[in-house]
């Protein structure tokens, strides 16, 4: 569900509160499910940082890319990836977006642009460098949205994306959500330049800060540079400052490097609060706003039931998904001598399917 | 047909020489490949260090720049991490880049991106997008390059699920592999060989001909024992081999793989029951190596054909030293394959 | 119980936030739990009154275990957030399924293990000489450390004069001795000491192959190898059983219906044991090069098994009673013929004793159980004249024959421990002991 950017109608900002509401909500279910023990792995939350989220994928053209780190269940639902997709794939079912095989850091969905959901820290940003290679090559007028958090940015794969994004002028723009702390060390603490937009410089990039937590404010920068990257080939880096209220990921509290007086204070500037207000002053009346709350429930019950419901990956189909249709044949001869198992589980465990 | 027929009617390895065919180097076989895909397809392209203006830093791409111009040929900046993780970003669109490394070991520092990105992306993302990339890149000693700039990883690359890895001997496996891995959807290592690249053969120039993989070539046929190689050990097993028989009498058979992954286990252990000895021999370290996967894999498959326990060599277990003399006696050369081929025989003084 | 961290198995209540009565409200922290990585606060999922602790501070409890319930005042509980029963099943029992049977085979593997050396060969040499019905223990390997190879093999495969196996003849066999296979017949054999390997009509007619079973190419290797390796000699005595014969009837009189009466031949594994106790190198082995002296009694008794040959063991056989021999040694040889005998029963022996009286065997020579120092062969009592103090009376007379492992045992100490046997067998009370 994205929009234009310039003139947001009430309506269309009533749907981005929608979609804020819904990623909270589904971030709450998220974390009791996992507690449950229905959801395994690692599970990072977004709570907190739906501004940032909904307002750069709502400044995004239909057709643009979009690529993100692990903190991705947010990105997803703002995308267009139901939540029923969302949550089977963290269930782990065959109908989940990747089909059960990667889980909350590994979400999907080609037909709506969006290519995952990575999990090594900042090594999405060389696939999203390559994807505007492939877009400047075609002549296509797209751009993509590069996702990536704050401690991404000391990544030896920041430095080599970013020089490549701006030596071939590729249309790509490195958002950086900076939430104050990679997993549990402070930006001040990691970074010998805390004001990580100004690294754009190094590249002769244009560098902007936003504040991640005004919904308006993040699709105007947004918007603005992703139209730069698309139409004139000018990548860039959009620093959103935001702050997430939950640990980095469920199994971490949150609290060995953070006061409980910090996440209090930052709690009482509640992006959603301030869009609520925002709307409210747009003349949106209450009615509406409870039940957009009460649809983004719904919506995050009904994906739970179906995954519930949703049968597990097929186990005799192991190998599906490794290499392409038709693979099968060329590691025929590769069977005898094998491993225990290999064959039942690999060879004739839907490889090549 | 049995493994070994099949093997041999493949006429990209042992044919005899005809009109369609050209004697040319391996590096010349490697540009054929590229030109052709390229002309045939417009989503194949090239990227890596000194591929355009300067040719080629092993002179592999030379002219392609010329002929295809920049868009398709493009000069990166040294960062392999970066350069190869944009190729599989290109490659999860819909292109099918041929990312050169200089050599095998600066692969290294794109470790993560070659592992944990390309090979993962089919699995992972349950087979909803592809990644059709090719890495080439060179692997192999000599020249006294020194212990960084020697290696040969490929069991690394060979022991990953999801990746697919050919290493061609011959000319002609060059421009069949190379074509086949640019065809292929999966990311495939294409691992070429610093000396191989001026070695000769005959290579026949259709652009439809391409090597399959998966299936390795008995490249020279013989009775009293099997050699199991790839890249350039499969070239000095075959000079040793001849040498071996004018002068002793001793029939060796030489097994080329072409394909690490997948691995022709089949054409191997058909040629051991023939034999009923192996002798498993790669240019890298062979402790957790290409040749121990063949050993375990061999004595499973041929346990009751085997008259004497198989054997590896490769690299001695060193950083490959400077000095020349330390460089030989470490690297797997001519005569170190000759002592071995006589020892798994029970031939040796 | 929640799980609060990817790898949390079972979590330990620290400290309870709340009281039984307070009102929770979402978001609350309601309780400290000790996890495998840190503690962590759990907060409350649902909103209402704490009405039951359920689990106590310092409890350590599994993951999805109620530790709490959270209700309205009147005792109507909040919807519990979903409990944890359907955590994942553990991955390692699933992999057990594809893998298949890793079980090692043949439970008959311990009689087999305790051979002499193993013979060095290669596979394919393996192969083709039990193709051929070449026997490997006749052939000198020309590879490493005298390995038999394939060329080897096929070089004893061209020659056709190879006799088969013979094995040495020890001094004073008697001619009559043959070498006891239970009730099997002899391999077939033509001229050259190998087994025809197809099917054809030869000057004998047709043949007809059979396959070995396990436990019979386990003999066979067993006693070929004893054969080649122990230099036996045999030392023959008659046994006058006539006191043993009175005495059993006796006892057997006296013996309850249903109850067992010890047989001769349990007779003869209480004297052997007793007199191997007091001649221990005939309870030892020789084995690579040295003595070996076992503390323990061991008596196999052979039993004719299912076309084969099996020796179960009657253990500490010094120290049981006559008795306490014949329920051990009815109760194995129930177990053999119903193949319910185990490895462990049918190993530790230290000497073997083989009975054949049964069949109306008078004497014979048996091999050698390797790596034991002797075996005695006892034949059938039987009603015979004897010459004593110079006229003839009649007495119940056993021959027994004692073959011993020249290597570890010689004939003067071998004559003594046998005619000890004799002695406590003519004077029966003397197994009593």
């Amino acid at each position: 569900m994205s929009t234009t950017l310039t003139a947001a109608p009430p309506t269309g900002l009533l749907d981005l509160y929608g979609e804020m509401v819904l990623i909270r909500r589904f971030e709450e279910a998220a974390e009791r499910q996992y507690k449950a023990a229905r959801i395994g792995g690692y599970c990072h939350l977004s709570s907190g940082q739906e501004a940032a989220t909904v307002g750069t994928v709502a400044a995004m053209q239909p057709d643009d890319l979009l690529v993100t780190g692990y903190r991705c269940h947010g990105f997803a639902l703002a995308r267009g990836v139901s939540p029923e997709a969302v949550m089977a794939e963290l269930f782990g079912r065959r109908d989940g977006c990747a089909h059960g095989r990667g889980g909350s850091m590994h979400l999907l969905d080609v037909s709506r642009g969006y290519y995952g959901g990575w999990g090594i820290v900042g090594g999405q940003l060389p696939i999203a460098t390559g994807m505007a290679l492939s877009l400047v090559r075609r002549g296509a007028p797209q751009a993509v949205l590069c996702e990536l958090g704050d401690g991404a940015v000391n990544m030896g794969a920041w430095h080599e994306s970013l020089n490549l994004a701006a030596v071939w002028n590729l249309p790509v723009v490195f958002l950086v959500i900076n939430n104050q702390y990679g997993m549990g060390t402070s930006v001040e603490r990691a970074s010998a330049e805390p004001d990580l937009f100004k690294r754009a410089g190094a590249y002769r990039m244009t560098g902007e800060r936003v504040d991640g937590d005004d919904l308006e404010a993040v699709i105007e920068s947004a918007g603005r540079l992703l139209a730069a990257a698309r139409e004139e080939r000018k990548p860039a880096v959009l620093e959103a400052i935001t702050y997430r209220h939950r640990g980095h990921s469920v199994a971490d509290a949150g609290l060995a490097y953070r006061t409980r007086e910090e996440i209090e204070e930052r709690k009482l500037a509640d992006p959603i609060e301030r869009t609520k207000a925002l709307l409210r002053e747009r003349g949106v009346g209450d009615e509406q706003l409870v039940a957009a709350d009460a649809e983004a429930e719904a919506a995050v019950e009904r994906s739970i039931a179906f995954a519930e419901s949703d049968p597990a990956p097929d186990v005799d189909r192991l190998a599906a998904g490794m290499y392409a249709p038709g693979s099968g044949g060329q590691f025929e001869r590769m069977m005898p001598g094998s491993p225990l198992g290999e064959r039942e589980l690999v060879f004739s465990g839907g490889l090549g399917e | 047909m049995t493994a070994a027929t099949e093997a041999k009617a493949d006429p990209s390895v042992t044919g005899p020489a005809t009109a369609g065919t050209e004697l040319m180097t391996y590096r010349e076989a490697l540009r054929l490949a590229m030109r052709q895909e390229m002309q045939r397809d417009p989503s194949v392209f090239v990227m890596g260090e000194e591929v355009g203006v300067f040719d080629g830093s092993y002179k592999v791409t030379a002219g392609l720049l010329d002929e295809f111009g920049p868009d398709r040929v493009r000069d990166t900046p040294i960062s392999e991490e970066g350069f190869v993780g944009a190729g599989v970003g290109a490659a999860m669109l819909g292109e099918r880049p041929i990312v050169e490394i200089m050599t095998l070991n600066f692969l290294l520092v794109a470790m993560d991106q070659v592992v944990n990105h390309a090979a993962k992306i089919g699995a992972m993302f349950g087979g909803e997008v592809r990644c059709p990339l090719v890495i080439r890149t060179p692997n192999g000693a000599g020249n006294q390059l020194t212990a960084q700039h020697s290696q040969s990883f490929d069991a690394w690359f060979a022991g990953t699920p999801g990746l697919k890895v050919v290493s061609p001997a011959s000319p002609a496996d060059a421009k069949g592999l190379l074509k086949a891995a640019i065809r292929d959807d999966d990311p495939v290592l294409v691992i070429e060989n610093l000396p191989i690249y001026k070695e000769k053969g005959e290579v026949d120039v259709d652009p439809e001909l391409v090597t399959p993989i998966g299936l390795a070539a008995v490249a020279r046929e013989g009775s009293d024992l099997t050699l199991v190689t790839h890249s350039f050990a499969t070239v000095r097993a075959l000079k040793v081999a001849d040498q071996l028989e004018a002068e002793k009498g001793v029939s060796v058979e030489v097994v080329d793989l072409r394909s690490l992954r997948p691995l022709d286990v089949e054409t191997v252990a058909a040629s051991v029951a023939k034999t009923n000895r192996a002798l498993c021999i790669e240019e890298g370290w062979p402790t957790y190596g290409v040749t121990a996967e063949l050993a375990a894999r061999i004595q499973l498959a041929c346990f009751d054909d085997l008259d004497a326990p198989v054997e590896r060599l490769g690299m001695a277990e060193v950083p490959l030293p400077y000095a020349k003399e330390l460089e030989l006696a470490a690297m797997p050369t001519e005569e170190r394959i000759a002592a071995a081929i006589l020892r798994t025989l029970d031939l040796a003084p | 119980m929640p799980r609060l961290s990817d790898s949390m198995e079972e979590g330990t209540i620290l400290t309870w936030l709340k009281q039984v009565g307070e009102e929770v409200a979402v978001g609350d922290e309601l309780v400290e739990i000790e996890t495998d990585k840190a503690n962590m606060a759990y907060e409350a999922d649902v909103a209402g009154t704490l009405t039951e602790i359920l689990a106590q501070e310092g409890e350590t409890l599994e993951i999805g275990a109620p530790i709490a319930v959270v209700g309205d005042a009147n005792g109507a509980q909040a919807p519990r957030a979903p409990a944890a029963e359907d955590a994942p099943p553990s991955a390692a029992a699933d992999l057990k399924a594809p893998i298949g049977d890793l079980k090692s085979a043949a439970p008959e593997g311990a009689a087999a293990s305790e051979a002499g050396e193993r013979i060095k060969a290669s596979p394919v040499a393996r192969r083709l000489a039990k193709e051929h019905g070449i026997d490997l223990a006749t052939l000198t390997g020309s590879g490493p450390g005298g390995r038999i190879v394939k060329k080897d093999v096929k070089a004893a495969g061209k020659d056709a004069t190879v006799p088969a196996a013979t094995a040495p003849q020890a001094a004073g066999l008697p001619p009559s001795t043959q070498q006891v296979e239970g009730g099997r017949p002899a391999a077939t054999a033509d001229a050259t000491g190998r087994t025809p390997s197809a099917a054809t009509e030869t000057a004998k007619g047709e043949t007809q192959v059979e396959g070995l079973s396990k436990l019979q190419e386990v003999i066979a290797r067993r006693m070929a190898e004893s054969k080649a390796t122990a230099p036996h000699f045999y030392l023959e005595a008659t046994v006058d059983m006539s006191a043993a014969v009175a005495g059993r009837a006796r006892l057997k009189a006296a013996t309850p219906e249903g109850e067992v009466v010890p047989s001769f031949n349990d007779m003869v594994v209480k004297a052997c044991a007793l007199a191997l106790k007091e001649f221990p190198r005939a309870n030892g082995a020789y084995r690579d090069g040295r003595f070996e002296l076992y503390s323990r009694v061991n008596v196999g008794v052979a039993v004719a098994a299912q076309d084969a040959l099996v020796v179960p063991t009657v253990f500490d056989a010094d120290k049981k009673g006559l008795s306490q021999i014949a329920q051990d040694a009815r109760a194995v040889a129930a177990k053999v013929r119903d193949g319910s005998i185990t490895p462990p029963e049918l190993s530790g022996g230290t000497f073997t004793v083989s009975n054949l009286g049964m069949f109306g065997i008078r004497n014979f020579g048996a091999v050698i159980n390797p790596p034991q120092a002797a075996i005695l062969a006892v034949g059938a009592i039987e009603e015979r004249p004897v010459a004593r103090d110079g006229s003839l009376a009649i007495a119940q007379l056993m021959d027994v024959t004692l073959a011993c492992d020249h290597r570890i045992l010689y004939g003067a100490d071998a004559a003594e421990f046998l005619a000890r046997i004799r002695a406590l067998l003519e004077e029966p009370l003397s197994l009593a002991l």
